[in-house]
């Protein structure tokens, strides 16, 4: 079953075409790999998704343009957890997470719910933050912010998620944590993840499949072993990754 | 800022102006002053003319001395209460320019205006040619008289704090002109009118009088201690309730209520539009306690009369004391 | 589990707004029974308590000092200070800016400007005598308000803080610019205008204080009713849009709100500076940043702090009034500036 289709992907932003024609998509079951340079459009294919900036194009779900859900309706089936988080305001990092169910009753004079409470503390305690459940956001660290909105997206609950470099501030104990609950999460029925990584080798151990963005453009995609051959990565980083991958394990060897 | 920036502007504008913008029409409707009593205007300068002859020396009210070879011909006067002297002395036609608040006499109106205070357009003010330019003594800053004496203008001021000062800015403006003789008149006028006033004054003995600058819509203002509205109240036998103010400042409505003023005189100016500013105040909640409310004794002065240092301080004091003594039998002192 | 979600609750309990409440009630008894004529508090109670029981009440000056004068001004007071509060803090968490405010984003200075373009051009509606200001000045904050953000997104898509700040300022001194315009070439409704501009709270009416109301009510009741949306944008645009946000109509109807509440302020009781900038900080560091505590919260809070502010305008230099904005600016700039030092110390 095909959970997210994008076909003929063009976003412009101030003039400047950061996304041509870019087309993937993803079944049930499946986990994408959006990979590539900097600069290559990964992020703005999130941000596109999520409706945060215009594009043209087709990105359906469940074979439905996305643009014809609401908001909130669009959010029970497709979650997204971006990049960087600055918040505000000391809010406690449940509230933070709380705020994941609220497509699950957007209106004025909706209640708390015992699926919305259930939701929240599995999420907490998914994540491992039932103990900080309390604290304010602004006193935790790089990594446990990035849980809390992990944890969030857990208790929204959708169908696909959308990560764009998830663990991007963790370190390697919570980097392997965070990618195990995920793969975790994925193994459920009806549910699909993509998402976009600068680790190579993370792509090779989760993804089903990738698409390698070269200057805004689909380079190749397919499976992740199709996609990310040593040919193709040479000529999209103009360097030899394979062998520099390799040498940087081989300094493990005699340790 | 805004409130700062306005409490200074009105500050300024009430002192000088407090009815500005009045339309030509309305000033003329309500017919004020007797022509006697506002010194009838340009139809006495033909005869004055055998005044003028050889230089005049006179000491302005900041105690500048001032020389001119000849009465002037050619004046730019800045405040209203200038443009008032001039045409009191008879010398209206010499207006070659006038600040933009000048409203009184209506013939006033058709002379150009120049900006005055702290906008005052230097250039034009030359361009009109003038021998002299009268102003307030706060109005320029010295770098613009500098300015214009250097262009050749003398720069005269006039700037009366009180009644005595009216007398002495005309008898100053009237040797500038080289119309002594009707300025001497204009003040015996003004004199006579006082004397008269102050001499039955005993038929406002111990009322109160509660002057209002701005309507309650606005923050009310009221002249205090120091104004030419309490001096003609004293005059007139009237305590000002106010006279705890110094100068001009805003008080609050529960005071006015509380002092319960037997008369009440206001300034607001009525633009056709609405109650008038005496049924305002009749209208007001909680106003109907007030003595001067339920005796509706309430004056109001449309034109500047009590507001501006002018020959005219003589018609307001006569209508403030004709109000008082119409009132004296029916307001039968309800006070305990 | 369930302990896990009181949790937060402990430190913050409907109690909370009982003692808010109560402040707020007392300062508002203070205010009525405190003003520049002394008048014994037996007396003020029982002035109160007959027209609230609607007995016949005699017919003394102090009778008509508290309900005519004072009492009206002190419910158009608090009604305000509710306003502008719950309005600077629903701005703050849709722009995620602790220093947005009706003040400082210009939007009080586009609905000067309205009113006063109201007045000089005579916009006047026959049938409701002040709506003309009112309307102009709703309309123009709305326009303000938009005009702003929309120059801050296309410098500074982000919106931070000191981009925003650096516009609102920008847009105050242009709208004052066109202010000084309008007066300079308003002939003769500049009386009109000028005393507009110095226009106070003193001598507002019942009537003034039911139109208040009314707006609190309906603009106060979108925001009250946004609160989860309001949360959300605090967290960030871009995670309320994740978690399922309608995040341009939630805008769009904060922004209207906000304008159209400030708009009917400021025609009422002219600008009022930094109420709504300081009171939501000073709720926040009570109930916590959720704005469905922190909404109602201001409410209070807002109405407390600009009922004694102008208690102080009234009693300082007793008879004479100051103005009220003058001494909420006095309070409120010091506040400001330790917020900007303790926001630069801590996003630094």
């Amino acid at each position: 079953m095909r959970m997210l289709d994008v076909s003929g992907l063009h976003v412009r932003l101030g003039g400047k075409e950061i996304v041509k024609n870019a087309a993937f998509s993803v079944d049930e079951g499946g986990w994408l790999m959006i990979v590539g340079p900097n600069g290559a459009g990964k992020s703005t294919i999130v941000n596109a998704v999520s409706q945060g900036v215009p594009y043209e194009g087709t990105i359906a779900f469940r074979g439905r343009d996305v643009r014809t859900y609401k908001p909130h309706e669009l959010a029970r089936h497709v979650g997204v957890l971006s990049q960087n988080h600055s918040v505000g305001y000391a809010f406690s990092v449940e509230e933070v997470v709380r705020l994941g169910r609220y497509a699950y009753a957007p209106g004025v004079f909706s209640r708390r719910t015992d699926a919305d409470e259930a939701a929240v503390a599995d999420a907490l305690a998914l994540t491992g933050l039932t103990e900080l459940a309390a604290q304010s956001v602004l006193t935790l660290s790089g990594g446990e912010l990035q849980r809390a909105f992990l944890a969030q997206l857990f208790a929204q609950d959708p169908e696909v998620l959308i990560l764009d470099e998830p663990t991007n501030h963790l370190d390697l104990v919570y980097q392997k944590q965070a990618f195990s609950l995920i793969e975790q999460w994925r193994q459920k029925p009806g549910r699909a993840v993509v998402s976009v990584v600068h680790d190579l080798s993370l792509a090779l151990a989760y993804g089903k499949s990738a698409v390698l963005m070269d200057r805004g453009g689909v380079a190749a995609s397919g499976s992740v072993r199709e996609v990310l051959t040593a040919e193709r990565l040479r000529a999209v980083y103009g360097m030899d990754v394979k062998d520099w991958m390799q040498t940087m394990l081989r300094q493990w060897d005699d340790l | 800022m805004k409130q700062f920036f306005a409490l200074l502007l009105s500050l300024a504008m009430t002192l000088a102006l407090a009815a500005c913008a009045a339309k030509p029409e309305a000033n003329a409707e309500p017919a004020p002053a007797s022509d006697a009593q506002s010194a009838a205007p340009a139809d006495t300068s033909a005869p004055a003319d055998a005044q003028s002859a050889g230089a005049i020396t006179i000491t302005d009210m900041t105690g500048r001395e001032i020389t001119l070879d000849e009465p002037a011909t050619r004046v730019v006067a800045l405040s209203a209460a200038d443009c008032e002297f001039l045409f009191a002395v008879g010398a209206g036609d010499t207006l070659v320019g006038r600040g933009e608040y000048c409203d009184y006499p209506a013939e006033v109106l058709s002379v150009p205006s120049v900006q005055s205070g702290y906008d005052t357009n230097i250039e034009q003010i030359i361009a009109l040619k003038p021998q002299v330019l009268l102003m307030s003594t706060m109005a320029q800053t010295q770098e613009q008289i500098d300015q214009l004496e250097a262009a050749g203008v003398k720069v005269v001021v006039s700037d009366a704090q009180d009644i005595e000062g009216v007398y002495t800015a005309i008898n100053m403006i009237g040797t500038l002109m080289g119309k002594e003789d009707n300025a001497a008149a204009v003040v015996e006028q003004m004199k006579s009118t006082f004397a008269a006033v102050s001499a039955q004054a005993d038929a406002a003995a111990g009322k109160t009088v509660y002057f209002e600058v701005s309507p309650l819509e606005y923050g009310l203002w009221t002249a205090g201690k120091g104004t030419f509205m309490n001096e003609i109240a004293e005059m007139v036998g009237l305590k000002n309730v106010f006279d705890d103010v110094d100068g001009w400042g805003e008080i609050s409505e529960e005071q006015v209520l509380e002092r319960d003023p037997d008369f009440i005189v206001t300034i607001t100016m009525y633009f056709g539009e609405g109650p008038t500013p005496v049924e305002e105040i009749l209208a007001r909640p909680g106003w109907e306690n007030v003595s001067a409310v339920k005796n509706e004794a309430i004056l109001n002065l449309q034109n500047n009369e009590l507001s501006r240092p002018t020959p005219r301080l003589a018609d307001g004091a006569q209508m403030l004391y004709d109000f008082v003594a119409a009132h004296a039998d029916d307001a039968a002192s309800p006070a305990a | 589990m369930k302990q896990v979600n009181r949790k937060r609750g402990d430190s913050f309990s409907p109690l909370v707004y009982l003692v808010f409440a109560a402040v707020m009630l007392l300062t508002l008894v203070l205010c009525v029974s405190v003003g520049s004529v002394a008048i014994p508090f037996g007396e003020t109670a029982s002035v109160i308590a007959d027209a609230l029981l609607g007995r016949e009440a005699p017919q003394t000056t102090a009778a008509s000092i508290i309900l005519s004068s004072r009492l009206p001004r002190v419910l158009c007071v608090a009604l305000t200070g509710a306003s502008l509060a719950i309005c600077g803090a629903a701005m703050q968490g849709l722009l995620k800016n602790p220093l947005a405010d009706g003040s400082t984003l210009g939007v009080a200075s586009g609905a000067s400007l309205g009113a006063v373009t109201a007045i000089a051009f005579g916009i006047t509606f026959p049938a409701l005598p002040f709506a003309g200001t009112m309307v102009m000045a709703m309309l123009f904050a709305f326009v303000s308000i938009v005009v702003i953000l929309s120059l801050a997104y296309k410098l500074d898509y982000s919106l931070s803080t000191n981009s925003i700040i650096l516009i609102g300022v920008i847009y105050s001194m242009f709208a004052s610019s066109l202010l000084s315009l309008i007066i300079t070439f308003s002939g003769d409704k500049l009386h009109s205008i000028t005393f507009w501009t110095m226009g106070s709270l003193a001598g507002t009416s019942y009537r003034n204080a039911l139109v208040l109301l009314l707006a609190l009510v309906l603009c106060g009741g979108v925001l009250l009713g946004l609160s989860r949306e309001l949360n959300a944008f605090a967290v960030g645009e871009d995670n309320a849009r994740h978690v399922g946000v309608n995040v341009r109509a939630v805008r769009l109807s904060v922004l209207i709100a906000v304008s159209a509440l400030i708009g009917v302020c400021v025609s009422i009781g002219g600008c009022i500076g930094f109420v709504g900038l300081v009171t939501p900080h000073i709720v926040r560091m009570i109930t916590g940043p959720n704005h469905a505590r922190l909404l109602p919260a201001t409410l209070f809070g807002g109405s407390t702090f600009l009922m004694l502010c102008d208690l102080a305008a009234r009693m300082v230099a007793n008879p004479l009034q100051l103005p009220i904005g003058v001494v909420t600016s006095l309070i409120g700039a010091v506040v400001f500036i330790v917020i900007f030092y303790r926001s630069g110390r801590a996003s630094a």
